[in-house]
């Protein structure tokens, strides 16, 4: 196992991966539209809807797909340069990738398929053992070297395809929606030994996935896509807490939508009206706003207080409307309340105070905290 | 990996420029006038001959109505029986079962001898026992006939309708039929309003497909058309090459030929792609219900038993009875088996034309079934597994020769290879054999590659694999199974082939079918019969390996 744990001098000083201005037009859908980022090390998810482009730099990352423009590097070295016309081929871009089917191929065993990489690399017999072994170590599938993909279960084939990539040694390893293909509770499990498991390497990996809870888990890192384009990078709390942009609100977390326009900004905070909320002033945490931007308000539906009494003086935000609905769902609860023309959703915890749907002719009080709203500037 | 691609595209380019070739010669010689090995001019002086020809309107009648009623007449009956071994609980069902094994035994022109052997009009078996037995005089069947045409070519189009039709009915989602049980529906009219219109589809691909090679075929309308004066379109080629030497008037006619294969051909995909969506009776694993069809059931069993017996024992009895005996006509063949003798088969095994005829054809047809299926992986590999531009084109080159029958191919190569070193020559007939066959082994192959997860070949990209690594490591062994099934499919075709021979052979370069053929024509019957059943217990012993040793399945 040693070999996994290997020192790399060269990861603290230069991004590992760094893509620049990458295009991609499929017919006349922009996959990739003039993509730029750099990627120090460590794990780095791209998330995004189906048909966000995510897949698409994934794979051109990989040499599978060929950018219409722009270059893509590894550790300093030009991978794809459509530009000065480089175009190493995806066998001699030394990386590993673990894709969504797994793709392990079926007429060979489990130890022939982790052997396959290490055979072309024509290494001796000895080594092949000896690193194929290790790689079946790391992710748990000793004794099970001799048996034939069909003969193991979803979560075994995973760690084949991982462990088929990781014997190989890549500096970078991309992984194409690897869990999506699991149930829901082995999901879960896995992700959290996915991600012990590329730490204990020490590689950098570039995770691809539509599902959010994976992506904050998993990585150091993580970039919101759609339609061809980053929208967000920065850290999980950042994307979760501070998204820069409506789409970014929108996917990540349990978020509602509002259209407002700024009334007041400075240090203290932001003040938005939202004319949806019978032309309410929220208050809400400073943004770099000027009074007159029209915005979007992002409220956090988990965050928000719910009573049927008023509020105290001095709680930020109280709203009053009318509760029209309620959602039983296991550890939440959606509550729906009207207020002016929209009905806004309130998620409540299995420990929050139940509140009575029909006090005093329905009337309910909604606090909004300052720290559930985010303003973002539209233009 | 686009430098990766240039071998398996030079190796598709030729594959594809072989094909090509006679197909183009073809329709440029059609063009010109002038005997064999001469060139004149550039005109319609062909076209203009095919098409005052006073035979040209009863030769399209004819043709139309030899295929179609074979197709009808072959494809109802498979389609029937089909329905009787997958629904109904007739006994003895277990006879028809053997059906996708019976064409492999049975080559083309054995069926042809001995049904010519059974309803010649003046030595015919049937026709003689009429007269012994019932005291008819007048000759009631006929082989030269259209009618005998369409029974003969109908009987072989039987296994084709049998096995198109057979997985409709065994696939069937019951539910369909209980849920027209519920609504009112009684089991015989539910047959009729939902089982048969489902099967509808699957039915029209059949025919279509049948009335295609009832257009190409060449055994049925030389050996008992041109006898009986009755000329298709497959038979005028032939004559207008073989007897004429006319390869203008042949080509021309190749020409009007191919243009009604291609139509054909056209209604065929329609047909299939629209059966494709029929997506209710495409589902596995539903287990049938097998209907109790009451006293019918003997009526059904007396139908298995007459197709067994008349489509495939009675043949088999006929063929062998008269390879043994010294020669034929009637009063001898019913001495049988008083006058037994082995002296047909010692003719034929001393004869250096059969012996080099039979040696050639083993060589060839393995050669070619190995050649053709390797390269048409290859080609359909270069198609959707590389990213060079322009592969598609392939997939046009390599389905083309479909579109063209196989003689009319042979006649382009006899065009392109008289006057070089090749002409006489066993290349001429392999490349001949490849260009025929290619389709059904392209096909084959782009079928299992497409359905061969693309993941797979990339997940081999970028663990370091080129392009020989995953075609050699990954593709090829992946696609064992119907690489195998290809291999034996097309030794089958090629080792019975007469179409594509029979103008390619010469003197000392014979093609054992075709050495067959000559036989019968000049009238050498015992001795067709005695070579046939040799081929037939080769083709026997084929069949047994690839069952036992190869582990192939005949049955679905």
């Amino acid at each position: 196992m040693a070999c996994f744990l290997r020192q790399r001098p060269w990861m603290e000083t230069m991004p590992i991966l760094k893509v620049e201005h990458l295009s991609k037009i499929f017919k006349d859908v922009k996959a990739l539209d003039d993509v730029s980022f750099e990627f120090d090390h460590g794990i780095i998810s791209f998330l995004g809807p189906s048909g966000c482009g995510k897949t698409t730099l994934l794979r051109s990352i990989a040499g599978l797909e060929v950018p219409d423009a722009g270059s893509i590097s590894i550790a300093d070295k030009v991978q794809t340069s459509i530009e000065d016309g480089i175009l190493v081929p995806p066998y001699s871009r030394e990386i590993g990738f673990v894709f969504q089917n797994y793709a392990l191929w079926p007429h060979m065993t489990v130890f022939k398929n982790v052997a396959f990489g290490l055979k072309l690399r024509k290494k001796s017999d000895d080594e092949i053992k000896r690193k194929v072994m290790a790689a079946l170590d790391l992710v748990g599938l000793q004794g099970r070297d001799q048996r034939y993909p069909s003969q193991l279960s979803g979560g075994q084939q995973q760690r084949v395809a991982l462990a088929r990539s990781l014997a190989l040694e890549p500096r970078l390893i991309l992984l194409d929606e690897p869990l999506s293909n699991l149930d829901a509770k082995l999901r879960e499990e896995m992700r959290v030994e996915l991600k012990k498991l590329i730490k204990k390497v020490g590689i950098s990996a570039l995770y691809v996935t539509h599902d959010q809870d994976e992506a904050f888990t998993i990585s150091d890192a993580v970039v919101v896509m759609d339609g061809g384009k980053i929208l967000q990078y920065g850290t999980p709390d950042e994307i979760y807490n501070r998204p820069l942009h409506p789409f970014v609100a929108g996917f990540v977390g349990h978020s509602m939508l509002f259209d407002g326009r700024v009334v007041r900004s400075d240090s203290d905070g932001c003040l938005v009206n939202v004319p949806d909320f019978n032309g309410a002033d929220l208050i809400s945490p400073a943004a770099p706003a000027v009074v007159g931007d029209a915005c979007k308000v992002v409220i956090r539906t988990t965050e928000l207080k719910l009573s049927h009494e008023r509020f105290a003086e001095g709680v930020d935000n109280v709203l009053e409307g009318m509760m029209t609905g309620r959602e039983y769902r296991g550890g939440l609860t959606d509550h729906r309340v009207q207020i002016g023309a929209k009905e806004l959703i309130v998620t409540s915890h299995k420990l929050c105070p139940m509140i009575r749907i029909n006090g005093d002719d329905g009337k309910t009080f909604v606090s909004i905290d300052r720290s559930a709203i985010t303003v973002i500037v539209t233009h | 990996m686009r430098q990766g691609t240039l071998v398996p595209l030079v190796a598709s380019a030729i594959a594809g420029a072989a094909i090509i070739t006679p197909v183009l010669v073809v329709m440029w010689r059609s063009f010109t006038t002038g005997k064999l090995g001469f060139t004149v001019g550039l005109n319609l002086t062909n076209y203009l001959r095919v098409f005052t020809d006073r035979d040209l309107v009863p030769m399209l009648s004819n043709s139309v109505i030899y295929a179609g009623g074979a197709a009808l007449l072959g494809t109802g009956l498979g389609a029937s029986l089909a329905w009787i071994v997958a629904r109904t609980n007739t006994p003895g069902k277990g006879l028809v079962e053997l059906m996708p094994l019976y064409p492999i035994l049975m080559p083309p022109i054995m069926k042809n001898i001995a049904w010519i052997l059974l309803l010649a009009p003046r030595s015919g078996i049937l026709n003689g026992m009429l007269q012994q037995f019932l005291g008819i005089d007048t000759l009631v069947f006929n082989a030269f006939s259209m009618a005998g045409m369409i029974w003969v070519f109908g009987l072989a189009c039987v296994p084709l309708g049998y096995l198109f039709l057979l997985p409709v009915f065994l696939s069937f989602d019951p539910s369909l039929e209980e849920s027209a049980y519920i609504a009112g529906s009684k089991p015989v009219r539910t047959m009729f309003k939902i089982t048969f219109p489902l099967a509808l589809p699957a039915f029209t691909s059949a025919l279509v497909l049948n009335f295609l090679r009832g257009l190409r075929s060449f055994e049925t309308p030389v050996l008992q058309g041109t006898p009986g004066n009755i000329k298709v379109f497959v038979s005028r080629v032939y004559d207008s090459m073989a007897l004429e030497f006319n390869t203008g008037l042949a080509t021309a006619y190749s020409v009007v030929l191919v243009v009604m294969s291609i139509i054909t051909l056209y209604f065929y995909i329609r047909a299939t792609r629209f059966s494709e969506r029929y997506a209710t009776i495409t589902g596995k694993g539903y287990r049938v219900k097998v209907i109790d069809i009451g006293p019918w059931k003997y009526l059904t069993f007396a139908a298995v038993l007459l197709y067994f017996l008349v489509g495939i024992v009675i043949p088999f009895i006929v063929l062998i009875v008269v390879s043994m005996i010294p020669y034929f006509d009637y009063d001898t063949f019913m001495r049988f088996p008083f006058n037994a003798v082995l002296t047909n088969y010692y003719t034929v095994l001393r004869h250096p034309s059969f012996m080099t005829g039979l040696y050639n054809s083993l060589i060839l047809s393995v050669t070619i079934a190995i050649v053709t299926v390797l390269t048409g992986i290859v080609m359909a590999f270069t198609i959707y597994r590389t990213r060079a531009a322009g592969t598609k084109v392939f997939e046009f080159i390599g389905t083309l020769p479909l579109a063209f029958p196989p003689l009319v191919l042979s006649v382009g190569l006899l065009i392109i290879f008289i006057g070089t070193p090749l002409y006489n020559s066993l290349w001429a007939l392999g490349l001949g054999l490849f260009v025929a066959y290619f389709p059904y082994a392209f096909r084959n192959a782009s079928g299992a590659i497409v359905n061969i997860h693309k993941e797979l070949d990339e997940a081999a990209w970028v663990h370091g694999a080129r392009w020989r690594h995953v075609f050699f490591k990954i593709t090829l062994p992946i696609l064992k199974p119907s690489v195998g099934g290809a291999l034996f499919y097309i030794f089958i075709e090629a080792i019975r082939n007469v179409d594509v021979a029979v103008l390619l052979t010469s003197p000392g370069k014979e093609y054992g079918p075709v050495t067959l053929f000559e036989y019968f024509r000049v009238g050498q019957w015992a001795e067709a019969a005695a070579g046939g059943v040799i081929y037939l217990i080769i083709l026997i012993v084929a069949v047994s390996v690839a069952k036992f040793a190869f582990k192939m399945k005949f049955s679905l």
